[in-house]
């Protein structure tokens, strides 16, 4: 037991480098994904073919395409069109893609949630359609949208493990270096999911506080 | 509380909007169908300026439909609105200008309401204010609180809409269509989704607002407001204009055998 911890112990700087590159690129990811995603729900939603056309383009090819196969072609298949990524750059560009394409549909459900008759009344006033989405579908739709937008970010932070095959030195790749090394591999792959637990199960508890509390005043 | 006795309600307002007499809304031979169902059928209707027109008839008339023609919220397959200087065609898509001045002009009041529920009451009154009319936070809050003053409502300005009665929503609802300055009001079955004791605050508040000279389109079900508020009924059925006259001779004596029964159906309940 006393070896075990402080073989955990040891590993742990190394751990938790790995795991600050996690959450860097997962919120770089995020934080470029989310807002796509929202532009990609009103893309869909446009009446405007060409719009319309390409923003499903994008979503179906990002939902479509596994995560790993996207990020795999960001870093080695990239380079042959002679644009060539760093392995953060490639995270980042798959990672982003990925939850802009998912997080599209959750925010398209969150706008569609917006009663027909909010919309009628602010067109009716002769509110500019912008100013409606603005104002009344966009802040209702992302509150409607906002836990399962939160869901998915945990679900991306592990799914950021998958960099590991960009050999982007986070969290999962640290921890295989060393078990590589030491041979030690249940007892670091243990640590190494236990530090990915305790960010995203507080995260969940935090989600569900937040539910409650974005119902308030509709209750 | 209430007082729909019709001889409380001769107001020397009114007559002055009365002698007026000119024409505010025109109607011209609206026509609207779905496939092959005709739900207005080449229909014509004049609102002097001041004037409060009830329309009352079935489900399925056309009543609302018309109304959502007036503000092209579902423009018709064809015919003609004329509000004021503004005449539009509603078989063509409008311009974006023709639809802002046409929506500036007329307001609405729907049956469900509507308010923004993430909003406060007062920013639901003042933020189409600031976004359509382009006022200031300040002057359009100004003109919220005198308007939910108006309505009875001015302690609830900053409390959430879900935190107020289906009444208080729909006079809420009223003063925000009045915060524009429109120049007709659409009521589409204003107290339909309220209890008696509740649409008896909203009527109230419309019976105010007639009085005070307001142009006034309402869809309705309250026979003793069509009768004893509105200067004129109109008993739609079938997509038609079936009885038109002033209020009392409407409502007491109707001409038609059609606009009979519906008259005999609401009254002997």
């Amino acid at each position: 037991m006393n070896d075990l911890l402080s073989f955990w112990l040891d590993s742990l700087p190394a751990l938790l480098d790995g795991l600050t590159v996690s959450l860097e690129v997962t919120g770089v990811a995020l934080a470029i994904g989310f807002p796509l995603g929202l532009l990609l729900a009103l893309g869909v939603q446009s009446k405007a073919r060409s719009l319309n056309l390409i923003s499903l383009c994008v979503v179906e090819i990002g939902r479509g395409a596994p995560a790993l196969v996207v990020l795999q072609f960001a870093y080695f298949g990239l380079p042959q069109a002679g644009l060539t990524l760093s392995s953060f750059a490639a995270a980042v560009f798959a990672l982003a893609w990925n939850t802009g394409a998912y997080t599209s549909e959750i925010i398209r459900a969150g706008l569609e949630s917006v009663p027909i008759g909010e919309i009628e009344a602010s067109s009716a006033m002769g509110m500019m359609r912008v100013d409606t989405l603005r104002f009344v579908i966009i802040p209702q739709g992302l509150r409607v949208a906002a836990p399962a937008l939160l869901g998915f970010a945990t679900q991306m932070l592990q799914a950021s493990s998958l960099c590991f095959a960009i050999a982007l030195p986070e969290l999962t790749s640290n921890a295989y270096v060393i078990g590589t090394n030491t041979f030690r591999y249940m007892e670091i792959l243990s640590l190494a999911g236990i530090l990915y637990a305790a960010i995203c199960v507080p995260a969940t508890i935090a989600v569900g506080v937040l539910e409650q509390r974005l119902g308030k005043h509709t209750r | 509380m209430m007082n729909l006795n019709p001889d409380t309600l001769k107001l020397p307002q009114r007559e002055l909007a009365g002698q007026a007499d000119k024409p505010i809304l025109r109607l011209e031979a609206i026509r609207k169908v779905y496939g092959k169902h005709v739900v207005l059928d080449d229909l014509n209707l004049t609102l002097r300026s001041g004037e409060v027109v009830a329309i009352i008839g079935p489900s399925g008339s056309g009543k609302s439909t018309l109304l959502r023609c007036i503000n092209m919220l579902g423009p018709a397959t064809s015919g003609r609105v004329v509000v004021g200087d503004l005449a539009i065609d509603e078989s063509i898509p409008p311009t974006a200008q023709q639809l802002t001045s046409l929506r500036r002009s007329v307001g609405m009041v729907f049956q469900s309401f509507n308010l923004f529920p993430h909003m406060s009451v007062l920013r639901n009154v003042s933020l189409p204010q600031e976004r359509v009319l382009g006022r200031s936070r300040k002057d359009a809050d100004k003109r919220s609180r005198e308007l939910l003053a108006r309505v009875g409502l001015a302690e609830k300005a900053d409390q959430y809409p879900a935190r107020c009665s289906g009444g208080q929503q729909q006079r809420i609802a009223i003063a925000r269509a009045l915060a524009l300055d429109p120049q007709i009001m659409l009521f589409d079955e204003p107290t339909s989704a309220l209890d008696p004791e509740l649409g008896l605050e909203v009527l109230l508040v419309m019976q105010e607002l007639a009085r005070s000279g307001m142009t006034m389109l309402v869809v309705t079900h309250e026979m003793n407001f069509a009768e004893t508020v509105s200067d004129r009924v109109i008993i739609m059925a079938d997509g038609k204009i079936i009885e038109e006259g002033p209020s009392k001779e409407v409502m007491r004596d109707p001409q038609t055998d059609r606009a009979k029964r519906f008259l005999k159906a609401v009254k002997d309940r």
